[in-house]
């Protein structure tokens, strides 16, 4: 059915119309490939410099390391992509991963580990659920609500659960943090292990890329996150959007904060503080705008091993440990001034 | 066209409808009747409660009272996605596209929200979206290329996005169609390939509803006219059966001339002259002068060189060829402020997001050009000499309200738009370029913009009118320029002009070289 046979006309200019697949055009539609670029550059001299970058216990150090940060950073793109902002991520992470521990060792001290899990995973998504529905209800920025929560939940734990170190964990829980999915006997004669916990990252992410890529709910995200007012009229339920998001960010906290306690075999109600600029950063490092409705899985993944690399390779060049701060800003200011040309030029 | 026999069931129907927001009682007791295949034409002025009726159609505002019949079925209020179930659809003045999603997603997603009934926790069918996508882009008269098809909507030119809207309306298999204000940015063969659409539609059986200002395509489209005032449904009935001067008076409650606005006549000297001016592709060798106390309109298709002509008149834009006058001095505009410093001022076509403060008060957006002046030698600001320059300015442009607090964002566009014209009568400028200076503004505070604008250049000041309303133009200016594939083609005094000569000049050489 053609309605209008005559109306493909010359008055109206197409867009695009003389593709130029130029390097900056690629660059500009897809900017997680700056990020990705650097990273690549890193390693690439890095290892030219210290071939020791290469060798599996470094390797293996950083997978490590990328899965907390990796957790929180996928949750905090889904929340960037419907427009909003959290910070309270690492509040939720510590509340579930310190209640859940304490209520392992006092409580029910050959609780399956599959079940502390889950608990740390659903009250993340209910800690998370309440700012989502305290964003939409109040209408008031998320910035504001989640920096509110943040306090609330930090408070809640310090004073109501408990403030020491929990330093004996209970077996289950060192087991979880211990099982090998990879060893190798490094130069030295050390074991290095990649953890069994380390596949929670790419599963994650696999999870949060089809819900973003397979489902309707992700289109609704982005679509809230392109215009919030727009997506309401056009019959997006913004009251599910704010609270499905923001429930899995929790959720995402809460599986990040347990996975930390396994990992470091310890409990500390204190830890965690300050990680959601790192986090953050990761994030927009990886390509999404920090107003909301773009971004992507991959983006946010290069983000999080760019932030990685450079916390944990550059000692082996000689850069002090401090100067990593120096590094990471730079990259951010040099990825935020390509980010605003590109928006000028669009 | 009229098929609408009272005796069949109506699509839709409102009955005493009441809508209050806190104090303001925005509809009050509103009956209204859509039958399926007609053309309605909702009027009336700004806030006069046109957006708010066709919000409560469309599911987006909840009345306070009053009885919604859909399909037979009495509600007291709908939700969006029933509204879109029963097949309203909304092309909204903005458009409501989301920027950030692909061309395809914002034509087609609907159609799979509405079949889960607003669900979410779906699958997403990536095929059904593109073939769905491509069917009604193709049906707006679009080619649903792939890289038209992936590009986010924020990327596209305004007449690709309108249409783009609109196929969004019809893919979901639409029976109202509800456009605001559809033709407010589109070129003349835009406007008429729009006609050509809505009359399909009907033949479809389709209704639609538009909310408009412009009564010449009201009339040409033809159908039923339902006027609104202060929040009342004032009349309803087929448009034939009322004269422009019939619904003037409807919609504002009071008679309004449609006489020349134009009196005065230019005065003696030259204030601006420009020589052989171009400016890249844009416009070529442009050659014109306005004297003190002038208005000059300029017209042409929206792609004829008119727009950045007024842009690069006011530093907007660069030269790359020409030289200007102003006052018998040469001179050169190379930046926005410059051209302030000169003396020449600039009320843009697009006020919202190039002119206005929207937030700030009406007190802030009027006194923003003499801000320096109100500074004293302690860097204070001195505020009661802000404020009576802003209660100045509102009276002489009759803006609508007590409250120069009040944010412009909640004033009407009428209202808006006075405010942007009257910022500028802080300063005096020499020479004031009005784009498109009442898009969007309804025929109330058309009257007092046009009133503004005799009495400044009965003042002095040269007046340069960049519009596409040809009535407007007659109306207002001594002499007419027409722009046509950026040259200057004709030059017609407008008060002897008429609105069919000025067409041709608008059309002509274009016609001439598609042969």
């Amino acid at each position: 059915m053609t309605m209008v046979q005559d109306m493909p006309d010359t008055s109206i200019p197409t867009p695009h119309e003389s593709p130029r697949p130029t390097i900056g055009a690629l660059f500009r539609r897809r900017p997680e490939l700056v990020s990705l670029a650097i990273l690549i550059a890193i390693c690439v001299i890095v290892a030219s410099i210290n071939p020791a970058f290469l060798q599996p216990s470094s390797l293996i150090d950083m997978g490590r390391a990328s899965v907390v940060t990796g957790l929180f950073a996928l949750g905090v793109f889904a929340i960037l992509a419907a427009g909003g902002i959290d910070v309270s991520f690492p509040a939720i992470a510590a509340l579930t991963m310190y209640s859940a521990t304490l209520f392992v060792i006092n409580v029910w001290p050959t609780a399956p580990m599959a079940l502390v899990v889950v608990s740390t995973v659903v009250g993340g998504a209910a800690l998370g659920a309440l700012n989502g529905w305290m964003v939409h209800t109040l209408k008031v920025p998320s910035l504001i609500v989640t920096v509110g929560t943040q306090y609330l939940f930090r408070g809640i734990l310090l004073a109501f659960i408990g403030t020491v170190w929990l330093m004996e964990l209970p077996p289950q829980m060192i087991a979880f943090g211990k099982a090998p999915l990879l060893e190798f006997q490094s130069g030295n004669g050390v074991t290095v292990t990649l953890p069994m916990y380390f596949l929670v990252f790419p599963a994650a992410a696999l999870l949060t890329w089809f819900m973003f890529n397979k489902t309707l709910m992700g289109r609704a995200i982005f679509a809230t996150g392109g215009n919030a007012d727009v997506a309401e009229r056009l019959g997006y339920n913004q009251r599910i959007v704010h609270i499905f998001v923001f429930a899995f960010t929790g959720a995402l906290a809460g599986m990040a904060g347990i996975i930390h306690v396994c990992a470091n075999r310890m409990a500390n109600p204190f830890d965690l503080m300050g990680i959601e600029i790192e986090v953050i950063a990761a994030v927009v490092l990886g390509g999404a705008r920090i107003t909301g409705g773009t971004g992507t899985v991959f983006g946010t993944i290069t983000g999080v091993l760019l932030i990685t690399v450079v916390n944990n390779s550059l000692v082996l060049v000689g850069i002090p440990s401090t100067w990593q701060r120096v590094v990471v800003g730079a990259f951010i200011l040099l990825a935020a001034a390509f980010f605003v040309k590109r928006s000028h030029k669009s | 066209m009229s098929q609408s026999p009272s005796d069949q069931t109506h699509f839709l129907e409102l009955r005493g409808i009441h809508k209050r927001f806190g104090g303001v009682h925005a509809l009050q007791g509103v009956d209204m009747v859509i039958d399926p295949g007609e053309a309605y034409h909702l009027l009336g002025e700004n806030g006069c409660g046109k957006s708010t009726v066709i919000k409560v159609m469309s599911g987006v505002h909840e009345p306070t009272e009053g009885e919604i019949i859909l399909d037979g079925r009495s509600y007291s209020h709908i939700s969006p996605i029933q509204a879109l179930e029963a097949g309203i659809e909304t092309v909204y003045q903005d458009l409501s596209l989301l920027p950030n999603l692909t061309v395809e997603e914002n034509v087609a997603l609907g159609q799979q929200l509405v079949s889960g009934k607003g669900r979410l926790m779906r699958g997403l069918d990536k095929r059904l979206l593109s073939e769905t996508a491509a069917e009604a882009i193709r049906n707006v008269g679009l080619v649903p290329t792939r890289e038209l098809m992936k590009s986010p909507t924020a990327e596209l030119p305004l007449a690709i996005r309108q249409r783009v809207a609109i196929a969004r309306a019809i893919a979901a298999k639409a029976r109202l169609v509800i456009m605001d204000e559809p033709t407010t940015s589109l070129t003349r063969k835009e406007v008429d390939a729009l006609i050509e659409l809505v009359a399909k539609l009907r033949a479809q059986n389709v209704a639609v509803l538009f909310v408009t200002h412009k009564l010449e395509e009201s009339y040409r489209i033809g159908g039923q006219v339902v006027v609104f005032r202060d929040g009342k449904c004032v009349a309803q009935g087929k448009i034939e059966d009322y004269s422009r001067a019939d619904l003037s008076k409807l919609m504002t409650g009071r008679e309004i001339e449609m006489l020349r606005y134009r009196e005065g006549a230019p005065m003696e000297g030259e204030m601006i002259s420009v020589r052989d001016a171009s400016s890249g592709e844009a416009f070529f060798d442009v050659n014109f002068s306005v004297n003190k106390g002038e208005i000059l309109g300029i017209t042409g298709l929206s792609d004829s060189g008119r727009n950045e002509l007024a842009m690069a008149l006011t530093g907007h834009l660069g030269f790359s060829k020409g030289s200007i006058e102003i006052d018998g001095k040469k001179t050169r505009i190379p930046s926005p402020a410059a051209a302030i410093e000169l003396g020449i001022g600039y009320v843009p076509e697009d006020r919202l997001s190039e002119g206005l403060f929207i937030q700030k008060s009406i007190l802030e957006n009027e006194i923003t050009l003499i801000f320096d002046d109100l500074v004293n030698k302690f860097g204070m600001i001195n505020a009661r000499k802000g404020r009576e320059e802003a209660r100045r300015i509102s009276e002489l442009m009759t803006v609508n309200t007590k409250d120069i607090d009040l944010p412009v964002g909640a004033l009407s566009g009428g209202n808006q738009q006075k405010v942007l014209i009257g910022r500028w009568l802080s300063i005096e400028p020499r020479i004031l370029v009005l784009h498109g200076p009442t898009v969007g503004v309804d025929v109330g505070s058309k009257d007092s913009i046009y009133r503004a604008v005799q009495a400044m250049a009965e003042r002095g000041i040269s007046l340069i009118i960049v519009s596409d309303d040809l009535p407007e133009l007659l109306q207002n200016c001594d002499r007419i320029l027409v722009m046509n594939r950026g040259e200057l083609v004709d030059e017609l005094d407008a008060n002897t002009a008429d609105e069919t000569q000025i067409y041709q000049s608008m059309l002509a050489s274009r016609r001439e070289a598609a042969e």
